[in-house]
């Protein structure tokens, strides 16, 4: 274990849950508190004036959107590991929440080790997926390349499809169900090395998505340049 | 009554070109007649008998040819200094002219062989140095048979005005009949040929009395002919008349309403009369004919006229009165010929029916063509109404289509609707409900209630795994599941292996069966993480296609535990597994050994096999031990 311990900011409205993830940083040794703020004007002071590794997020703020604040840290610090609070069944908001700049993700009702546990995984370079959130970065790549079916490959559309080859397939494995272990195994690389890959398909995302937002933006005379 | 109209502006028109008389001329009045023999100058002492112009003479038929000489006499004041010219307007006989002794011109007269009939004028010129001063003498040697002969519109003058007057003549004796005749045979032949794609009474008539006035032109234009074919040609007159009148009679019945066949008897019988007697009588008859049978063509036509005119006083078609009208002016033609021809009215330059005959058909022919036209477009009326109507029906079929469409949608989402009811009653519902009943009881320690509601939890979770994501791809939703029940796995220190690798990348099916299937399989987790104290459960995924039959979807849960018990194999459990996999057509097996493990193996028939993208399988083995062993050491 690193001697110097996590600092984690806890963004979320609902007083039931954050007290509970207050709960659990201050209980796990390696993790220390830097802020609680239950609005997107309370984080945003935080985030101006403290310093942090992690971000545990609510997209659901009562005065707003929690993606705003994603892409502004995820772009002024990129050290800083945005984890996104989530409930069931809400993969499009994670995919959302990745695009903007998240690199993990944690369901609301997940267990304090879980909790711990993915931390630990986003700090030591890796990245949580689910299937069906693999499975929904999968369909949002190949939206952008046109939507015409078929495996995105390295020959295929080179402009629009920031992916390798290899974290294309190590996608289609997590979205049948795989686990990193396995994955790795049939890859022949640590699953450490995937949950990297992982990462950094979702640090591609987020920055292929701000480019694109850019020139979106440029298109429709937004901005100048 | 635009027909009728041009019809007008035609008549005016004929009128003034008839009433022109050049100023110039002078018209002759006189003529003195003397018997000669044939080709011979009448002797010194001829006896002339004076007669007035025009002259008219007839002898009866079979008479033999007889000579003639006829003379006329015109005063001059001086001996003309330029061209001078006569004009022999109507002169039927033909002959020799000639002018104060001098020979001007012969015109061919009737011989042994030939009989003439001359209907066109003769113009011919007179050297100015043969006229004189006072008196000249104008001398015509001719000879007739029988028959009626004429000498009439006999003009001196200048060349130039004569001539005017000569065309105008030859216009009206040889032209007219020629476009009268031309025009009916036109319209011969295209209504006989209308007849013959169509058999209908009106257009046959039509072309009948085309076919008839042909005849009758032709009799007009043939002005020399062979004694022996005299007959003949007073037979192609008398049919040509007769049939044309019988033919306007049916249609004045027509008109009247009168359309049996009974109705055509009598005009048919009374005109077949003239012909049959001329060939009797061997054209001795003709003089009586044309006396009698002629003016009773004309009446019968009349008479008709009138019937017509009595019945269909009430309907004022337009077409109606123009064919009315063209008929009865006609008539009035017919009678003024008549009239002319028997010496009773002056005659006019020319045969008044030669005008009437070609407007009569061309007004016969209006209602014909006018029908054509009307027919022509109610088709094209009916067709447009047509288009409009299919085009009405497409738009309804549209809306009906998109209602239907609507319904449809509805419906599925009712139906959807009513799944996850059933589903929420089923499974949440069930477990809230008996476990409320435990808590209050008293049964429950808190560690069993947690349980509970995260069993609870787990099976909404599975509900929206399946139900929410808006697709039917059943790999990822049971990934999910693999992906949330793995860390309990791990907490319980059972190793959990899942192999799909050679599943394809989607696995499209029923959106309806996605739930009992997730069902299935987390059943059967459960158990083996509750009851097998198994060291590891592996499920494999597989599908497998033999020949051309439906592909098979397999799921096998393998634990390597303690076995089921013989009498919990058909536990309530496992029967609501295999009722599941029943329901969607699935197949659920069970095996166990005691000791060993257990194994359960899902069979779903996949009819509509979709697998969205292309397979990729994997060829590598798994080592899931090795790779838990490195996790574990790299990990931490």
């Amino acid at each position: 274990m690193s001697s110097e311990k996590t600092t984690v900011l806890i963004v979320e409205d609902e007083p039931e849950f954050r007290m509970r993830f207050k709960q659990i940083v201050e209980s796990e040794p390696t993790l220390e508190l830097v802020g609680v703020a239950a609005s997107k004007r309370e984080a945003q002071e935080l985030i101006d004036r403290s310093k942090f590794d992690v971000m545990l997020i609510d997209l659901g703020l009562p005065d707003g959107n929690g993606t705003d604040l994603i892409r502004q840290v995820s772009a002024k610090r990129p050290d800083v590991d945005i984890m996104v609070v989530t409930v069931f069944g809400d993969e499009q908001h994670v995919v959302s929440a990745i695009e903007a700049g998240a690199t993990g993700y944690i369901l609301k009702d997940s267990t304090a080790a879980d909790v711990v546990s993915c931390i630990r995984l986003l700090r030591a370079g890796g990245s949580p997926v689910s299937p069906v959130v693999a499975r929904s970065v999968l369909r949002a790549i190949r939206n952008r390349m046109g939507g015409a079916g078929g495996t995105p490959r390295s020959g295929a559309s080179p402009d629009n499809n920031p992916l390798s080859a290899r974290e294309t397939e190590i996608l289609q494995l997590l979205a049948k169900g795989m686990s990193f272990n396995e994955i790795g195994e049939i890859l022949g690389i640590s699953p450490h090395t995937v949950t990297a890959h992982i990462k950094k398909i979702y640090r591609k995302l987020a920055v292929h998505s701000r480019g694109e937002a850019v020139y979106e933006a440029t298109q429709m005379g937004l901005l100048r340049g | 009554m635009r027909t009728l109209r041009a019809l007008l502006a035609l008549l005016a028109a004929a009128a003034a070109l008839i009433l022109s008389v050049p100023a110039s001329a002078t018209t002759l009045r006189a003529v003195d007649w003397t018997p000669t023999e044939i080709g011979a100058a009448p002797a010194e002492d001829a006896q002339w008998q004076s007669y007035d112009l025009p002259l008219r003479w007839s002898a009866r038929p079979g008479e033999a040819l007889r000579g003639l000489t006829l003379r006329l006499r015109t005063t001059l004041e001086a001996p003309p200094t330029q061209a001078w010219a006569m004009l022999l307007s109507h002169a039927s006989t033909g002959g020799r002219v000639s002018v104060n002794g001098r020979m001007v011109g012969e015109i061919r007269a009737a011989d042994a062989s030939t009989e003439v009939r001359w209907r066109r004028p003769h113009l011919l010129a007179i050297d100015p140095e043969l006229l004189v001063a006072g008196e000249n003498t104008i001398l015509i040697q001719t000879a007739y048979r029988g028959g009626v002969h004429y000498l009439a519109g006999v003009e001196v003058g200048p060349l130039a005005g004569v001539s005017r007057d000569y065309e105008l003549r030859y216009f009206a004796s040889t032209i007219l009949p020629w476009i009268g005749g031309t025009l009916a045979a036109c319209l011969t032949l295209l209504f006989a040929l209308l007849w013959l794609r169509r058999h209908d009474p009106t257009i046959a008539l039509v072309a009948l009395a085309s076919a008839f006035w042909v005849l009758r032109s032709a009799y007009f234009l043939v002005e020399t002919v062979p004694v022996g074919a005299v007959i003949w040609l007073d037979l192609l007159y008398y049919v040509a008349s007769g049939g044309f009148a019988v033919v306007i009679t049916l249609v004045l019945l027509r008109l009247a309403g009168r359309t049996g066949g009974r109705a055509a008897w009598m005009p048919t019988l009374y005109a077949a009369v003239g012909p049959a007697l001329l060939v009797a009588t061997g054209g001795h008859a003709t003089p009586h004919l044309d006396l009698l049978w002629v003016p009773g063509l004309i009446g019968m036509v009349a008479l008709a006229l009138a019937y017509a005119l009595l019945s269909r006083v009430r309907k004022h078609e337009s077409l109606q009165i123009v064919v009315i009208t063209a008929i009865t002016v006609a008539i009035a033609a017919a009678v003024y010929d008549y009239g002319a021809s028997q010496g009773w009215l002056p005659e006019a330059t020319m045969l008044a029916l030669n005008w009437a005959g070609p407007l009569l058909l061309a007004a016969l022919a209006t209602p014909v063509v006018d029908r054509f036209v009307r027919v022509l477009r109610e088709a094209e009326g009916a067709r447009g109404d047509l288009e409009s109507r299919v085009r009405e029906r497409e738009q309804m079929l549209k809306r009906n289509y998109e209602r239907l469409r609507e319904g449809e949608r509805l419906q599925a989402t009712a139906a959807e609707r009513q799944r996850i009811m059933q589903d929420m009653h089923d499974g949440l519902g069930t477990q809230l409900v008996s476990s409320l009943m435990l808590v209050e009881r008293g049964a429950l320690t808190q560690a069993q209630v947690a349980q509970i509601l995260r069993e609870s939890i787990d099976d909404m979770r599975l509900a929206i795994d399946a139900l929410a994501q808006g697709n039917s791809d059943l790999l990822a939703s049971l990934g999910n599941l693999r992906y949330r029940m793995e860390p309990r796995f791990r907490a319980a220190g059972i190793e959990l292996i899942w192999d799909a690798r050679d599943m394809p990348e989607e696995l499209n099916i029923n959106p309806d069966h996605v739930l009992p299937i997730l069902r299935i399989v987390q059943e059967s987790l459960t158990n083996a993480l509750k009851h097998s104290s198994a060291r590891a459960v592996s499920v494999a995924l597989q599908v497998t296609q033999v020949g051309d039959e439906e592909p098979l979807l397999q799921i096998r849960v393998t634990d390597n535990g303690k076995g089921i018990a013989g009498e919990r194999v058909g536990g309530r459990g496992l029967m609501n597994m295999r009722s599941r996999a029943n329901k969607i057509g699935g197949t659920l097996a069970l095996e166990s050994v005691a000791g060993a493990g257990t194994r359960v193996k899902f069979t779903y028939g996949l009819s509509d096999f979709h697998t969205g993208l292309t397979r990729t399988p994997t060829q590598l083995g798994l080592n899931t031990e090795a790779i838990i062993e490195r996790f574990r050491e790299g990990g931490g």
